[in-house]
């Protein structure tokens, strides 16, 4: 068994031999350090670290999955689900917008995946052609404020064919003046037709707004397919 | 989270070294880039199972030497064993007339270097150019001190034998 430094010696000894010959053991090494010892210049290290780091973010990002639902009576409708159930919808928007404002809005990767969405559309479908009065599907509303959760899912209770009022729905969530904070979660809902804000209305009757589609007009076409107007 | 935090370091310690040594392994090949993050892929994934007391250096080592050894494999394939020389390797020669002969010489030791079964050319990185202990070498190619020390030998002996061949069939 050889100490490492005896071997080492033993190298340096062997390859001196040739060297001592004028032969290819000291040009050999030297050689070798020509190819090798320099390594790769600093500029090519730093950029495959670089790329090295936007590999694994990419890979470390979450990844959400989209995709369109191209004919329906509001326009295209784009779907977006993550492993734990639908994330947002949005109606009428352009696809290249859409889909890199939803990847800097979760801090995600978003790949279109038909396969994925499909289930979604499905319901969907069965609901735009009135066989479908509620969706049996996981929705993801979990970075949003408790109060604006409390408001999405209370409409959940709201039948298809029936509408409600922000004051009503304060009263029901036992907070009779936050009509005007109902409203403005009823806005921010990520997941409309899901989540059926367009059936809460103001007051006196009128639609109010939708931020979805062509707004009112959207929540109007709503309304009259689901028979409540 | 801690995880992820502590993988940050590992690449910023060790992705330089890493790559240098995919870089020699691979003869300065384009695909030494993939290759690193290859690598690094691989780390991330097996990382929370890594024990704490780990030779973390050494683990890393070993995933570049199998996952560089597995490039080599898809290149020859995809080359049909073609001799890639990088114009960055074969360092210019301060007189014109010498550089035809010595880039020739370089050819032929990277040609013989290519030739080496992948432990020894493995052996030899990690030990003259890695700088390496033979205990981590050992670590990394699963093997015994002694059978590390003499991979390297063999890697020398075999390079000299294939290069003095070589020549001498030129002249």
């Amino acid at each position: 068994m050889l100490d490492e430094k005896i071997f080492e010696q033993h190298v340096a000894a062997w390859l001196g031999e040739e060297g001592s010959k004028k032969g290819e053991g000291e040009g050999l090494m030297s050689a070798l350090d020509a190819i090798y010892a320099s390594g790769p210049d600093a500029q090519r290290t730093l950029r495959a670290q670089e790329e090295l780091c936007m590999k694994l973010a990419e890979t470390r990002s979450p990844r959400l999955y989209y995709g369109v639902m191209q004919k329906t009576p509001i326009g295209p409708i784009f779907i977006v689900v993550g492993d734990r159930g639908v994330v947002a919808i949005e109606i009428g928007v352009k696809e290249a917008e859409f889909a890199s404002r939803v990847g800097r809005k979760f801090k995600a990767v978003v790949v279109r995946s038909p396969e994925r969405v499909a289930g979604v559309i499905k319901q969907l479908q069965e609901y735009f052609e009135g066989k479908r009065s509620s969706f049996k599907l996981n929705l993801y509303l979990d970075d949003l404020s408790h109060f604006q959760q409390q408001v999405l899912l209370a409409t959940l209770d709201i039948p298809r064919g029936q509408i409600t009022t922000y004051g009503e729905m304060a009263r029901r969530l036992g907070k009779v003046q936050w009509a005007r904070a109902v409203g403005q979660a009823l806005a921010r809902n990520p997941i409309p037709i899901l989540i059926p804000c367009h059936r809460v209305l103001a007051s006196d009757g009128s639609l109010h707004g939708y931020s979805g589609g062509r707004g009112i007009e959207t929540k109007e076409q709503l309304l009259l397919l689901e028979g409540a107007l | 989270m801690s995880s992820t935090l502590n993988f940050d370091a590992v690449i910023e310690r060790y992705s330089g070294e890493i790559f240098s040594y995919l870089w020699r392994i691979l003869n300065g090949h384009e695909d030494a880039e993939d290759c690193l993050q290859e690598v690094f892929l691989r780390a991330y994934r097996a990382f929370n199972r890594l024990n704490q007391e780990a030779n973390i250096r050494a683990w890393l080592y070993k995933i570049a030497t199998n996952t560089s050894i597995s490039f080599r494999k898809k290149r020859i394939r995809r080359e049909s064993q073609e001799l890639y020389v990088d114009d960055d390797l074969a360092s210019p020669e301060p007189s014109p007339s010498d550089r035809t002969e010595s880039k020739e010489r370089l050819r032929i030791l990277m040609q013989a270097i290519n030739n080496l079964p992948n432990r020894q050319r493995s052996a030899l990185m990690l030990r003259k150019y890695q700088e390496l202990s033979y205990a981590d070498i050992s670590e990394i190619l699963s093997c015994s001190q002694e059978s590390a020390r003499a991979n390297v030998y063999q890697a020398l002996k075999k390079l000299r034998s294939m290069v003095s061949e070589q020549l001498s069939s030129l002249e």
